[in-house]
């Protein structure tokens, strides 16, 4: 086994995870005046300020400061006299052009107006100063009222009241509204970036496993796995890595496999041909005696050992496909065939051994095909063992049928003789191999033997589907 | 049968190849036996068939099989092994003719050598003598010997006996018969060759109603016994 790379850190893909969250985590501080810049900026962009675009005729200072300094001239005014405060109001005037002045005297009669204007009542009731009052909140022009000669009180002189036209103020608020008006967008395409960034990670690791598990259901020409394209060196790759690596040791496993099979069957083919050479001269040499004057008792014994000859060369055969069989070496290939036509090519070459050994063949099959899963070679070896054990054992008999018939509502192959049986003695023995190999070859072919057997009727034997 | 038909065999045990030689011979048959492969294609120029055993000294009986067959793609050949397994077999037959298996009965071995010197067309040009007829398979005439007469078949008729003839002792199923004379695959319960036998048996037999020359095999097929 060769030994597992340690996996670096910076390839794996948790460093890659942990390297997007950190990047969100980081930026997050990042983010937020980021968006608002952008949002500043956009707004800037999209709507340019028009009111900055006007020019300004004159600008006397904010609202706060403008408020301070009427208040502070206000109190500087108490105890002075009308005349006095019509001075100062004059004075004021000319500070400040644009504005509006009046002042009201402490029995509600309005007292100097700069500029002269209607409108103000000329005695001022509370209703008066109410309305009045509610009408300068939050308007155009900016309304200052201060009690001359009090800061927050009145001082029992009076009030005097100053109103500028707005435009000739500073702002002290900006009108930053809409600045923040795509910050949340921005925000928004922020996470959603960090969203993307994370869904396409996630999609190639799934991509990638998927390819991976395809891969892995795949099967060569060899039935083995196929090797599968590695990619990044991260756990996934680890991983495509092992798989190759799995596939190669089955492959390597594989060829061993085949090798041992490929010397196990030289080994039988070897051994059968050393035994069966020997047998060969022993059959010549016999053969040879034939053609000498010899006795009736020479000539049997000729006979019988050339039956044996032939017996032991079949248990040879047998023997040595029963290895190959139970070790699971024997590669059948199973294809759909008409079963009646080998059992009539079978049929065909036992026929003069039937006619020679006095055995009357009843072939009753039909005309139209029985297509089984079979191995045709397999299944000849089948028929061939059967009819060999129905000439030697059965032979006495007469009779082979060959037929088809229902059997537990399948259809059935059927083999008769009327020989003693299997339980019977038999002249000749090892028909126990030969069936055994029968029974391996049929298991291998998904089908089934069932021998029925009496003392008076011979034997019938089923073959059909398991399934 | 007397015929001068030459055989290459090729076996390197010497009490076996000895003892084949010695009978092939006794039965008419010229023999080159060869212990080793080497000289095969050299000495199968002159021969009609060859015998090869599958483990030879050097090249192995299927190499030296298949280079006779790429050199004479027409000279029938026949393995002659102690090698049984199926696998074997199969690997013999992709190119072999037959496949025999020691040990064997030299009656069997001359059947087979007859019937493969008959197949490719190498058959004596005496008359082969069946029953009441002469067939002369060189000039493809057949003559009832009882009168004198040459029977003339049709050419489905003439392929069917011919075919028969090839395989001479050996029952050939309905399937065999058809798909090599019509070279079509044999439908279920086709009549045809049913009905070509007969007209072959009316003009063959004596009497059809009880044939000897094409002999049924029921539920099997036909032969043609010799």
């Amino acid at each position: 086994m060769r030994p597992a790379r340690k996996l670096k850190f910076r390839n794996s893909l948790l460093s890659r995870y942990l390297v997007i969250i950190c990047f969100a985590l980081v930026f997050i501080p990042i983010l937020i005046p980021f968006s608002f810049m952008a949002s500043w900026g956009v707004n800037r962009l999209l709507f340019p300020q028009s009111v900055e675009q006007e020019p300004i005729p004159r600008s006397y200072g904010s609202a706060y400061t403008l408020e301070e300094t009427w208040h502070k001239e206000a109190l500087a005014l108490g105890g002075k006299t009308p005349a006095e405060i019509d001075a100062g109001l004059k004075n004021l005037k000319q500070r400040y052009p644009d504005a509006s002045m009046f002042w009201v005297d402490a029995e509600g009669v309005t007292r100097l107006r700069l500029p002269e204007r209607s409108g103000l009542p000329a005695k001022w009731s509370p209703e008066d100063a109410i309305s009045y009052m509610k009408t300068a909140v939050d308007s155009d022009p900016f309304t200052i009222v201060a009690f001359i000669g009090g800061e927050k009180e009145a001082a029992g002189q009076g009030f005097m009241v100053f109103e500028l036209p707005r435009k000739h103020m500073k702002k002290t608020t900006r009108n930053g509204d809409g600045d923040s008006r795509f910050y949340g967008f921005f925000m928004f395409l922020m996470f959603a970036f960090f969203i993307l960034l994370s869904y396409l990670f996630f999609r190639d690791i799934r991509k990638r496993l998927l390819r991976l598990e395809s891969g892995m259901t795949r099967t060569g020409p060899n039935g083995l796995p196929v090797r599968i394209p590695t990619g990044r060196p991260d756990e996934i790759g680890r991983l495509e890595q092992a798989f190759n690596h799995m596939v190669d040791e089955l492959g390597h496993s594989r060829r061993r496999e085949n090798e041992e099979e490929e010397l196990r069957k030289s080994l039988i083919s070897n051994l059968s041909h050393d035994l069966r050479t020997p047998l060969t001269v022993l059959a010549g040499q016999l053969y040879s005696f034939r053609k000498e004057p010899l006795s009736e008792q020479g000539r049997t014994s000729l006979s019988l050992m050339e039956t044996k000859i032939d017996d032991l060369s079949g248990l040879i055969d047998h023997l040595l496909s029963y290895n190959l069989l139970a070790s699971g070496r024997y590669a059948l290939n199973l294809e759909s065939r008409d079963v009646l036509r080998v059992v009539r090519v079978s049929a065909a070459a036992w026929y003069p051994l039937w006619e020679k050994a006095g055995i009357e063949a009843d072939i009753d099959l039909p005309e139209e095909p029985l297509s089984w899963r079979i191995d045709e070679q397999g299944f000849r070896r089948v028929l061939d063992n059967l009819f060999q054990n129905l000439v030697r054992h059965a032979s006495s008999g007469g009779y082979v049928g060959i037929s088809l018939a229902r059997r537990h509502g399948r259809t059935a192959l059927v083999v008769t003789d009327r020989g003693p049986g299997l339980g019977a003695a038999s002249p000749a023995k090892g028909a126990g191999l030969g069936l055994q190999i029968v029974d391996l070859l049929l298991r291998e072919m998904s089908l089934v033997r069932e021998t029925e057997s009496s003392t008076e009727g011979g034997t019938r034997i089923y073959i059909y589907p398991s399934v | 049968m007397m015929t001068s038909k030459n055989i290459l065999y090729i076996e390197d045990d010497r009490e076996i190849g000895e003892w084949v030689s010695t009978d092939l011979k006794e039965r008419g048959y010229g023999v080159t036996w060869l212990t080793s492969g080497d000289r095969a294609v050299e000495e199968a120029g002159s021969c009609q068939l060859a015998i090869l055993d599958v483990m030879l000294p050097g090249l192995d009986g299927f190499t030296v099989g298949q280079r006779l067959k790429k050199q004479y793609p027409g000279l029938p050949v026949l393995m002659l092994s102690a090698r049984t397994s199926i696998d074997d077999k199969l690997q013999g037959l992709q190119f072999a003719d037959d496949y025999l298996t020691k040990p064997f009965h030299p009656d069997e071995l001359a059947a087979r050598v007859e019937v493969l010197l008959r197949r490719s067309g190498a058959a004596s040009s005496e008359a082969l003598e069946l029953k009441h007829l002469l067939v002369y398979e060189k000039e493809n005439t057949i003559k009832n010997r009882e009168t004198g007469e040459e029977i003339v078949l049709t050419g489905k008729q003439f392929h069917i006996f011919q075919y028969l003839l090839r395989h001479l002792g050996q029952i050939m199923t309905k399937e065999q018969i058809f798909e090599a004379v019509w070279g079509e695959p044999y439908l279920d319960g086709d009549k045809t060759l049913m009905v070509h036998i007969r007209h072959l048996r009316e003009k063959l037999e004596r009497d059809p109603a009880t044939p000897e020359i094409i002999e049924t095999i029921r539920g099997i097929g036909y032969r043609v016994r010799s």
